[in-house]
């Protein structure tokens, strides 16, 4: 973050150091200059849809979580009766659970795997170009439409088990997304395929900024390969480490239209998350309150695993 | 000083000029958005011959609601019917938020009761739905008033009886020796059928509202034929599903069929194409899915016979019962424009003619003159006995108090069938859901 920041204050300073050297004098309209473009109400039309679009329907739907509303109708206010049914249901444990297993299983094999291909397709290969786009494509296609083509792969009559019964596996195969042990393990294949890309792509630009004469330097100091990376590489791309992983855990908190194409949340409850919950409490049952109150659940979830994923990964503690 | 000025007015003429670029689509949308607010439930009003209807699709097949509308349209030329059709699986969702918002179709389609995101009584205590006059009064299935309406009013205008049982390939049920009559004969041929790598049922295991509808179907001959008024003792709190032996016999018996080998492989993960494709293939022999089905698999499948069922009670226990409902209904938007000619379309559909041309365009069974109607010979002649012994009942999720009750049994059938829930574990969660 800090990286992308430095360029944007220094643009920022530019017009004011430029504005005082035409020498017009410290009191003639201190503010006004070629460089000085615009009126601060001009963002008013933006602030104003800003605040309407992101905070007061967000309010709007944090206060229902205090109620009993159904999503139609009338409604009463029920203080922490929903947050305390939340706490109380083992179901809904259960998701927060699995929550957290596929966002932190997505995020560390995702990394690690798209660390891996940025390494990989940094610089040697002649046909990176086509490889980075192939491995890029994920993140682009439509997570919903990818996730179907995913659920007839591991469909029980689609193409893995057949697979499997060809080279005389045929006993390991089942329907993968329907069976208690195996679905949540298939959904995370889907969520590390789809992120990898992502990570990779973050990793390629740390990549580039890490200068080849230190690297050179320290193979000729007897550095070996893991030597370098550990000690050179790593370091240097820090930043970008933190920035793939914490958009990476709160990518995976949130994550839902995957889980709903491939499991609907099955069977029963094992793929559940808290995404899924809030839209079958929310919308399909009728409970709007107790959906509400689980989104606000998930909101503190991925506020706290937000920050603390900065804190732990940031480059140094001045940051 | 002059050419700064100069600057200074052409800065603020483009600056006008851009407030003007934005505020111009800002206003644009702004009004465009009110208007499609206002005119949703659409034109003109007073004696207005047009209106707006609403119901759910799920397959390319033309919606029987369309046809039906569509034959109004013909034979009344100057009525214009705006169609609003919806996909199934949202079509709760976005009716309810429709009608919250006030720009819902005039005429929508309901269900009974109040188990569903689109049923009558939640709707109607919401203030949404408009009552409606003595047609369909006189439409409403025997018992069933409770279920459209409160207050002696009624807010939902029956369309057609369906049938809640199984669906069988009749050519396929041949082949395999016929029907079993009992659920122990039923046994035996599925596993019969098991190793001739054929199955009895094709289930949806992964879609929710197949696996509830197939406990109910198993729950009609324990528990719905001997006690018709089970629901009602629900509701009083004299009996609870986990201390049902009626409902644990249900749910037990899932373990039964999936142990004698009467799903297809990988029933667990199926979807509702894999009852399609095995019905009209013949790989399996029958499906719990709504009666009306049998119409669209048999022209789906050239070649094969379908028919309706009831499934199959203990032997000798003479218990044989079917979900009979009106599961569907035409109800009004209470905040429609075009009140008028949305209850002429309803007195028209309420017709005799019109009701038996709606269950022959639908393949279900007509909401009027089921006494006379002719079970013999046709899709429906198996359950003609029980309908006219009046071994029959509604759909049981119609009158339970809310969709979680319904979605506690699918998703725990599912549990059951993946070996994670045990049936007490499914009713526990039903009667916890009932009490929410």
């Amino acid at each position: 973050m800090t990286a992308t920041m430095q360029p944007k204050s220094e643009a920022a300073e530019a017009p004011r150091r430029g504005k005082r050297t035409p020498g017009t004098g410290e009191n003639t309209r201190p503010r006004r200059g070629p460089m000085q473009f615009g009126h601060w109400w001009w963002a008013l039309p933006g602030i104003a849809l800003v605040f309407a679009i992101h905070y007061v329907a967000t309010g709007i739907g944090g206060f229902f979580a205090f109620t009993n509303w159904t999503g139609i109708g009338s409604f009463k206010i029920t203080g922490w009766t929903n947050f305390e049914a939340i706490f109380k249901d083992p179901t809904k444990l259960g998701a927060l659970s699995n929550t957290l297993f596929l966002a932190f299983g997505s995020v560390l094999l995702g990394n690690i795997a798209g660390l891996v291909i940025a390494l990989g397709l940094n610089r040697v290969v002649k046909t990176r170009y086509i490889l980075r786009t192939l491995f890029f494509m994920p993140v682009v296609l439509s997570p919903l439409a990818t996730a179907y083509i995913w659920k007839y792969i591991f469909d029980f009559d689609g193409p893995l088990n057949a697979f499997l019964t060809a080279i005389g596996a045929g006993d390991q195969a089942k329907p993968w997304l329907a069976d208690p042990q195996w679905a949540i393990w298939t959904v995370l294949v889907v969520l590390v395929w789809s992120s990898t890309g992502f990570a990779m792509v973050i990793f390629m630009a740390g990549l580039a900024g890490v200068p080849v004469e230190v690297e050179e330097a320290a193979a000729i100091d007897g550095a070996n390969l893991w030597q370098r990376f550990r000690n050179v590489t790593l370091p240097a791309i820090r930043p970008a480490v933190a920035i793939a992983t914490t958009l990476g855990i709160v990518q995976g908190l949130r994550v839902f239209d995957p889980i709903m194409a491939l499991t609907g949340g099955g069977p029963a409850g094992a793929t559940e998350t808290l995404a899924t919950l809030v839209y079958k409490q929310a919308f399909a049952l009728g409970n709007f309150g107790g959906g509400a109150a689980l989104a606000l659940v998930l909101a503190a979830i991925i506020l706290i695993f937000a920050v603390l994923q900065q804190r732990l990964t940031r480059s140094n503690p001045e940051d | 000083m002059k050419s700064e000025r100069l600057d200074m007015t052409q800065h603020r003429r483009y600056s006008g000029l851009k407030v003007g670029a934005l505020a111009v689509p800002t206003v644009a949308a702004l009004i465009l958005t009110g208007c499609s607010a206002s005119t949703g439930s659409s034109s003109s009003s007073g004696g207005s011959q047009e209106f707006s209807l609403s119901f759910a699709t799920s397959n390319t097949i033309e919606s029987p609601f369309q046809v039906l509308a569509e034959n109004y349209m013909k034979s009344h030329p100057n009525v214009k019917i705006t169609f609003n059709p919806q996909p199934n699986d949202s079509y709760d969702q976005t009716l309810r938020t429709q009608l919250q918002a006030g720009n819902a179709s005039d005429v929508v389609v309901t269900s009974p009761g109040s188990g569903t995101g689109r049923s009558i009584l939640p709707l109607v205590q919401a203030g949404f739905l408009e009552p409606l006059d003595d047609a369909a009064k006189q439409l409403l299935p025997e018992g069933s008033a409770s279920t459209f309406g409160t207050d002696g009013k009624v807010y939902g205008q029956a369309t057609e009886i369906t049938i809640s049982a199984l669906v069988s390939n009749e050519t396929a049920a041949t082949a395999a020796g016929g029907f079993p009559a009992d659920f122990s004969s039923l046994q035996q041929q599925c596993k019969a059928l098991e190793s001739s790598g054929k199955s009895l049922f094709a289930l949806a295991g992964s879609a929710p509202p197949n696996t509830g509808l197939m406990a109910m179907s198993l729950a009609a001959s324990r528990v719905y034929a001997e006690d018709p008024k089970w629901n009602d003792k629900r509701a009083a709190k004299e009996a609870t599903f986990a201390g049902s032996d009626g409902w644990k016999s249900a749910l037990e018996a899932v373990n039964t069929l999936k142990d004698a080998g009467c799903f297809q492989k990988g029933a667990a993960g199926g979807g509702f194409d894999a009852i399609t494709k095995g019905l009209a293939s013949g790989t399996s022999v029958s499906g719990f899915i709504p009666a009306p089905s049998w119409k669209q698999l048999q022209s789906a499948a050239g070649g094969s016979q379908f028919a309706v069922r009831p499934f199959p009670a203990e032997q000798g226990s003479g218990n044989s019962y079917v979900f009979a409902s009106a599961n569907y209904a035409f109800s009004i938007n209470a905040a429609s424009k075009n009140k008028d000619a949305a209850k002429a379309f309803l007195d028209w559909a309420a017709q005799p003619e019109q009701t038996k041309a709606f269950a022959e365009i639908d393949g279900a069974l007509p909401v009027s003159g089921l006494d006379k109607y002719d079970f013999d010979g046709g899709a429906y002649k198996n359950v003609g006995g029980l309908m006219k012994d009046g071994k029959y009942g509604p759909l049981p999720n119609i009158q339970w108090p809310n969709s979680a009750v319904y979605d506690a049994l699918a998703t725990g059938v599912q549990g059951i069938i993946t070996g994670q829930k045990s049936p007490d574990q499914v009713l526990q969660a039903m009667d916890a859901a009932w009490d929410q």
